[in-house]
């Protein structure tokens, strides 16, 4: 919940549970900022808002790994992304916005 | 009667030792009557008063002391440490503003679960198996993860709307224990390919879904807004090998 304004900035309803928003998680590791798409509620990855490369799982034991570093989604180093770091990211023009 | 005579037979004996001794024995005596109740009380020691031990007074002690370790104790209902254990409970009763919508799960009560009384178990009907880690009757494990920090926190959204979240939020009409009763019924039931059932493999997690024959809830969210909140009969579940991920109403 770090973005700022409390906005919720998402790409789109998540196709593969219907519920969940597919919304630009950020993880801060080794001085490397890593975005990629997560979806809030059954936790499906893409790499990018274009959302045709899926994430995969390792393992049914596994919880979803940050792709670069390979720490967990939930760890501390990881943040839902404001709108200057979807920007950053080059991802402006495929998100939208909606207060929290 | 019985108290004199015994007294009568104390003095007799004190009599028939050498002064000496009768002085020490009865300053031990006197050391006792007055140390007794304070050392029991230092070291949790049930000493018997020399009262009862002469037949004045029943020896209680011993079971007011049983009373604070054991009563108490067994009294606390675990689910309340369990509660503060696993911060995940925030509510588990309430939000019956919109029970006009009939449950296919009827609410059960505590006392209806499981042999076991209702304080054993968290939310009546989970069983704690390690660490902030719950499991089911169906087998289904409830530990930490999401942003929420706990994968029951994370479905309890689901107990209410969200009427300005974007898309779809499916909203279940009852408490958490209802929630989960439903959630382990649709899962038995779809795991085994019941009627009206799915199962959807889905990269390293398994989707879920079955039908209920009455309404479960309804659809919230700012879609559910826009269509006059409908009822839902269905149920997906999310799961991880056997850890829930999510679970929600779905139309
Ligand atoms: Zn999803
Ligand atoms: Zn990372």
């Amino acid at each position: 919940m770090n973005s700022q304004d409390s906005k919720i900035i998402y790409v789109e309803s998540c196709p593969i549970c219907g519920d969940g928003l597919c919304r630009v998680r950020i993880c801060v590791s080794n001085q490397m900022v890593t975005g990629f798409i997560l979806c809030d509620e059954c936790e499906a990855m893409w790499t990018d808002p274009f959302m045709q490369e899926r994430i995969p799982t390792i393992s049914e034991e596994t919880e979803p790994q940050c792709p670069n570093c390979e720490q967990s989604i939930w760890g501390k180093n990881t943040h839902w992304a404001n709108i200057g770091e979807v920007c950053l990211l080059g991802w402006f023009d495929r998100v939208q916005m909606v207060d929290e | 009667m019985v108290q004199k005579q015994r007294q009568d037979a104390a003095i007799n004996a004190l009599r028939m030792i050498p002064t000496k001794w009768a002085v020490i024995i009865v300053v031990a005596i006197i050391g006792y009557v007055l140390l007794q109740p304070q050392v029991n009380k230092w070291f949790g020691w049930s000493l018997p008063s020399v009262a009862s031990l002469v037949g004045d007074e029943k020896p209680t002690s011993k079971t007011k002391q049983e009373k604070p370790n054991s009563v108490e104790k067994t009294s606390t209902p675990k689910s309340d440490s369990k509660q503060s254990q696993a911060a995940v409970e925030k509510k588990s009763d309430q939000d019956d503003s919109r029970s006009k919508t009939p449950t296919a799960q009827p609410r059960v009560s505590d006392q209806q679960v499981g042999a076991e009384p209702p304080s054993e178990k968290f939310h009546g009907i989970l069983v704690e198996i390690g660490r902030n880690r719950f499991e089911s009757p169906a087998g289904l494990v409830y530990g930490p993860g999401s942003e929420e920090g706990h994968r029951l926190k994370h479905i309890e959204r689901h107990l209410e709307d969200q009427p300005k979240r974007p898309g779809l939020h499916g909203v279940f009409d009852g408490d958490m224990h209802a929630f989960l009763v439903a959630i382990d019924d649709a899962y038995s039931r779809a795991k085994s390919g019941g009627k009206g059932t799915k199962k959807i493999p889905d990269q390293g997690s398994t989707i879920y879904e079955a039908s209920f024959a009455k309404p479960i809830g309804f659809l919230g969210g700012q879609e559910g807004g826009r269509k006059r909140q409908p009822p839902l009969k269905k149920l997906r579940v999310v799961v991880r090998g056997n850890s829930v991920i999510t679970a929600f109403p779905f139309q």
